[in-house]
């Protein structure tokens, strides 16, 4: 922290965020990052033109109306907004909290969805919540719930990143457990939020000497998942199809490819798409094609760069933060949420085998869209807490330089920072 | 905070974005095959024809039948063979025509991975050979189709034929059914009742990849339709009698109607010379087309509804009808027999039952000079006078008004296509042809009151005249289905009875005559079979081309008639010799279902007009 802060930086940072001017209600209501902010709304607005034209043909197929899926999908968007609006008003420092209880009780979850889960696609991902009916993937639940948690772990031992037992080895366990769980049912979740742990541990300065041995775990936990999960010839089919050892079964991603290079520089235009009779779900896991098919190689680096700009605020809002914690968890779940967008456009592109990892905020899907807001509203919440600290700090700025040096010092405590700044 | 260690995560990041980038720009510029494929995707709609309906006789003997035949189809990609020489030996082709068909059927699919037809419309013979080897050679297999079957051999122009459906045909086709390929009913039954026997296809939406594999059913066949089978028809047609029709009229060049007279049901119609209805149906469809559009007998041409021949004297029947009815003569007017009106053959003088008994000319002349000046027969205080001669141009459309009655000069609306309406002239058609209205009379148009000149009839509406005869004053329209489908529904148009205007007594008194003519008349005493009660009436159309026509019309019985028959029989002279015994065999037949003198039918059978053009009956 020390190293990388500078007043320098600092001023351009807020040099950038007020050239613009914003109307008064934005500030009040919208609190934290605006780029942020607009980044979000811009995906959620993609995503209303594009799951209405992906969504044609399953409305055909299910006899509903061709509105009936836009309107559950603003429904959900809706409540991904409420959660992420209520999210980015608490404290992110509350979170850390929870985070032990949550990953604790994701474990069994976990397992309850392997066990029980309901089949969709020949994969158990999804368990009904008792008494509300709804489904929902545990997956998001525990990823989310690892992410915070490993941001705690680090935040709390930064004085002692060297130190195997105490630092890495929790992060190593907690990591390959989880997930291997995920990886039970969902190999590229599991490879993702393994790649993310992995990120995290390298951004909290664990030493590049352990992280091979990072590597060697997720390795590991990836193995026994496939060798005992449902997944596992999945996974390989899909690998070797990629690979091109497997003619027969490139059918998805051909589709994709179609749609991709029928789609041109401009597009064939809001709901032209043809390859969305073709793709297998067109509305989620291939919506990156129908976007490329429909608005051209534009609207694909339009999308490309609203993800492009999320990582980049997630950095910025990371270089202003004065807390570890609030740093790692920012960069945490802004490269989970980079790095699932990234695999899904790398599968339409071609650049990545067949995976089933919707494009966040914008595919179609209940758990998802809650999980993203909540993800999302953790990142904004935090650059809220940045923004109070900034206008704190021009005031009490000697104060806050302790706090910032007692918060190294104290490695035990958060709420003692909180209870000092009031 | 934290370290540049960030900065290189977020370079990773932008790597990979820059890698999707090149990606893109190989999918979508470099590398086109992927907008080829996209061409090629489709859901493929399977047609499933339905079985297209059968005619059965009166009888219930079967008229078309579908046969099935067998086509050899090739899944190019697939084909694998190690002695093509064999293959073709096999398949008894040449190796050039093997590469022949290979190329066709290439030409017919998008990927090679799809089927195309190979070798089309084997025989069940061969089938029964190929299929059992053909599994031997990969990328062949055999598939069986329907196709039209007339196994009687007879009753081509009633029958008619399909084929695939001509682009002016398509272009009409406002319903939108058809697609090019598709067969349709294009002459005979099989074209009037296209609808009712085609049925309703059926269609299969299957999910086909970019290679042209299929991947199952489209949404799972929420979309499909069934085909629905043709209906069935009962032809009013009775097999035997066409078929003993069409021998009598061998070597001969006309046609036979005979109609049910209380139905309108047609129990026979032949046009000669006729052809296999099987030449049109099959492989060779299209060649014996050719050949049998060239034959100068014109045997493609159906002349119960096409030809235009004069009535010659069996129209003095309708003459005296007309004359009776409107009271311009008496049954017992007489005229002299006056040679110098027009020409005539020696035979007793009397009234109107002795004018149809002996086909007199001249009486018939006058008939129609009354008819054509309204001179109206009054008996007033036992005295009778005649009146004034009237308006001949009115007189001669009060004529043309009864014709029409008779269905004489418009369209019997028969259920078959291209029927023609026949032809009076108008009162115009005289005008133009004589340069005004007052440039003609009575004299120019004589000869139409003996049923010759400008008059023209079908052979159909002959049929009809005698079978409202044989009715006495009414007829059904003509029809060849008497039932359609399993709900056994006829057309509501042919259970119309159509009333002529004309008094019973009036019927009787001619028919009386009819009677006579056959028994003791103008009928060849050849044709003359003592134990059926016969009403006939002679006939000679004038050809100026040739040799006369020779006509007859006749019914029987007299009381409670069942079959009426009008038979033309071209270039052979007078209608008492040759027509006359065709129609009273055909009579004896339908009626007694055999014949008793095998001498008579031996000597109209054998009795040869025309030369038969035997290169297109293969």
């Amino acid at each position: 922290m020390e190293n990388s802060y500078s007043e320098k930086e600092e001023k351009q940072n807020i040099d950038n965020t007020s050239a613009i001017e914003y109307p008064a209600w934005f500030d009040k209501y919208f609190q934290g990052d605006r780029i942020l902010w607009l980044v979000i709304f811009g995906m959620a607005l993609v995503s209303m033109l594009v799951v209405y034209s992906a969504t044609g043909t399953l409305a055909f197929k299910n006899e509903k109306s061709n509105t009936y899926y836009l309107f559950k999908h603003i429904t959900l968007t809706l409540a991904g907004f409420a959660v992420l609006w209520l999210a980015h008003k608490i404290d992110y420092r509350y979170y850390a909290k929870l985070s032990r209880f949550a990953l604790l009780l994701s474990v069994p979850l976990l397992m309850l969805t392997w066990y029980f889960g309901m089949n969709i696609n020949s994969a158990s991902r999804w368990i009904t919540i008792p008494l509300i009916g709804g489904s929902f993937q545990t997956s998001d639940f525990a990823k989310l719930a690892l992410i915070t948690n490993i941001a705690t772990m680090l935040a709390k031992r930064q004085g002692k990143v060297q130190d195997f037992n105490e630092t890495i080895m929790p992060v190593l366990i907690w990591s390959g457990i989880i997930c291997m769980l995920i990886g039970l049912s969902n190999i590229s979740n599991a490879i993702l939020l393994f790649t993310t742990s992995f990120l995290l541990m390298y951004i909290g300065r664990i030493p590049v000497k352990q992280l091979g041995l990072m590597a060697i775990v997720g390795f590991i936990a990836i193995s026994i998942a496939l060798a005992i999960g449902q997944r596992g010839d999945t996974a390989a089919n899909r690998v070797r199809s990629f690979l091109g050892y497997n003619t027969e079964n490139n059918f998805q991603s051909d589709q994709s490819y179609i749609a991709v290079s029928t789609g041109g520089f401009l597009g064939k235009g809001p709901g032209n798409s043809d390859q969305r009779n073709f793709l297998p779900h067109p509305y989620s896991d291939f919506i990156y094609a129908i976007i490329i098919e429909e608005y051209g190689l534009i609207g694909g680096l339009i999308v490309l760069g609203l993800y492009l700009l999320l990582l980049n605020r997630g950095m910025v809002i990371v270089s202003n933060t004065n807390f570890v914690f609030g740093g790692i968890l920012a960069a945490g779940l802004t490269f989970s949420l980079v790095g699932q967008a990234f695999l899904n456009m790398g599968v339409a592109v071609g650049v990545a085998p067949v995976t089933g990892v919707p494009l966040p905020f914008i595919s179609m899907g209940g758990t998802s869209l809650l999980f993203t807001g909540l993800a999302l509203g953790i990142i904004l919440s935090v650059s809220r807490g940045e923004i109070d600290d900034a206008f704190n700090k021009h005031k009490t700025q000697t104060a806050a330089a302790q706090v910032n040096a007692n918060v190294i010092k104290d490695e035990e405590d958060e709420e003692h920072e909180n209870t000092f700044r009031k | 905070m934290l370290d540049n260690r960030r900065w290189i995560v977020s370079g990773i990041f932008i790597s990979i974005g820059i890698i999707f980038l090149i990606k893109l720009f190989f999918i979508q510029v470099w590398d086109n095959s992927y907008q080829t494929a996209a061409a090629n995707i489709s859901i493929k709609k399977i047609i499933i024809y339905p079985h297209r309906g059968i005619i059965t006789d009166r009888n219930g003997k079967l008229l078309i039948a579908n046969a099935p035949v067998y086509d050899v189809m090739v899944i190019p990609a697939k084909v694998k063979l190690k002695d093509t020489l064999g293959f073709c030996d096999f398949l008894g082709i040449t190796i050039q025509e093997f590469k022949q068909n290979m190329g066709k059927a290439r030409k017919q699919i998008t990927s090679d991975l799809q089927p195309a037809p190979f070798l089309k419309q084997l025989s069940k013979e061969d089938y029964a050979r190929i299929q059992e080897r053909i599994d031997e050679y990969q990328g062949f297999f055999m598939i069986s189709r329907t196709l039209r079957g007339y196994p009687q051999n007879s009753l081509a122009h009633v029958l008619g034929y399909v084929g695939e459906i001509s682009p002016q045909a398509l272009e009409k086709d406002k319903s939108g059914y058809y697609r090019q390929g598709d067969y349709v009913g294009i002459s005979g039954m099989e074209a009037s009742y296209e609808h009712e026997l085609r049925g309703q296809r059926g269609v299969a939406h299957i999910w086909v990849d970019a290679k042209g594999k299929e991947k199952g059913k489209y949404q799972d066949g929420k979309l499909d339709t069934a085909s629905i089978a043709g209906q069935n028809l009962i032809s009013t047609i009775d097999l035997d009698l066409q078929q003993f029709g069409e021998k009598l009229m061998e070597g001969k060049a006309g046609a036979i109607v005979a109609i049910e007279p209380a139905t309108g049901e047609i129990l026979a119609m032949l046009s000669a010379p006729t052809y296999d209805p099987n030449l049109l149906a099959g492989r060779g469809a299209s060649r014996n087309y050719g050949l049998l559009s060239q034959d100068e007998n014109k045997p493609l041409f159906n002349r119960t509804i096409s030809a235009l021949y004069p009535p010659g004297s069996t129209f003095k029947t309708v003459q005296a009808l007309i004359a009776l009815q409107e009271g311009f003569i008496r049954p017992e007017t007489v005229f002299p027999c006056d040679v110098s009106l027009v020409k005539c053959h020696g035979h007793p003088v009397g009234g109107v039952h002795n004018s149809i008994q002996f086909s007199c000319n001249p009486y018939y002349f006058s008939v129609y000079r009354r008819i054509i000046y309204q001179k109206k027969m009054i008996l007033k205080d036992s005295v009778m006078t005649i009146s004034p001669d009237g308006d001949g141009k009115k007189g001669y459309t009060l004529w043309r008004d009864y014709l029409s009655r008779f269905n004489l000069g418009r369209k019997t609306d028969i259920d078959l296509v291209h029927e023609l309406k026949g032809e009076v002239p108008t009162l115009n058609f005289y005008n133009k042809r004589f340069g005004g209205e007052s440039q003609w009379k009575f004299s120019n148009i004589y000869s139409l009151g003996i049923g010759q000149g400008e008059i023209g009839v079908l052979p159909l509406q002959l049929a009809n005249v005698c079978a409202t005869i044989a009715n006495r004053g009414f007829y059904y329209t003509p029809h060849l289905v008497k039932s359609i489908g399993e709900k056994k529904l006829i057309r509501s148009s042919f259970l119309k009875k159509h009333e002529i205007g004309i008094d019973k007594v009036h019927f009787e008194l001619v028919i009386n005559g009819m009677r006579d003519a056959y028994r003791m008349g103008t009928v060849s005493p050849l044709a003359i079979i003592q134990d059926l009660e016969i009403c006939g009436k002679t006939g000679t159309a004038q050809n100026p081309r040739g040799e006369d026509h020779s006509v007859f019309i006749a019914f029987a019985p007299k009381d409670n008639p069942k079959i009426a028959i009008a038979v033309y029989v071209e270039n052979a002279g007078f209608g008492g010799a040759i027509a006359a015994p065709v129609a009273v065999l055909m009579i004896e037949k339908y009626l007694k279902g055999k014949i008793s003198r095998d001498y008579l039918q031996k000597q109209i059978t054998d009795l040869k007009i025309i030369k038969i053009n035997k290169k297109a009956i293969e």
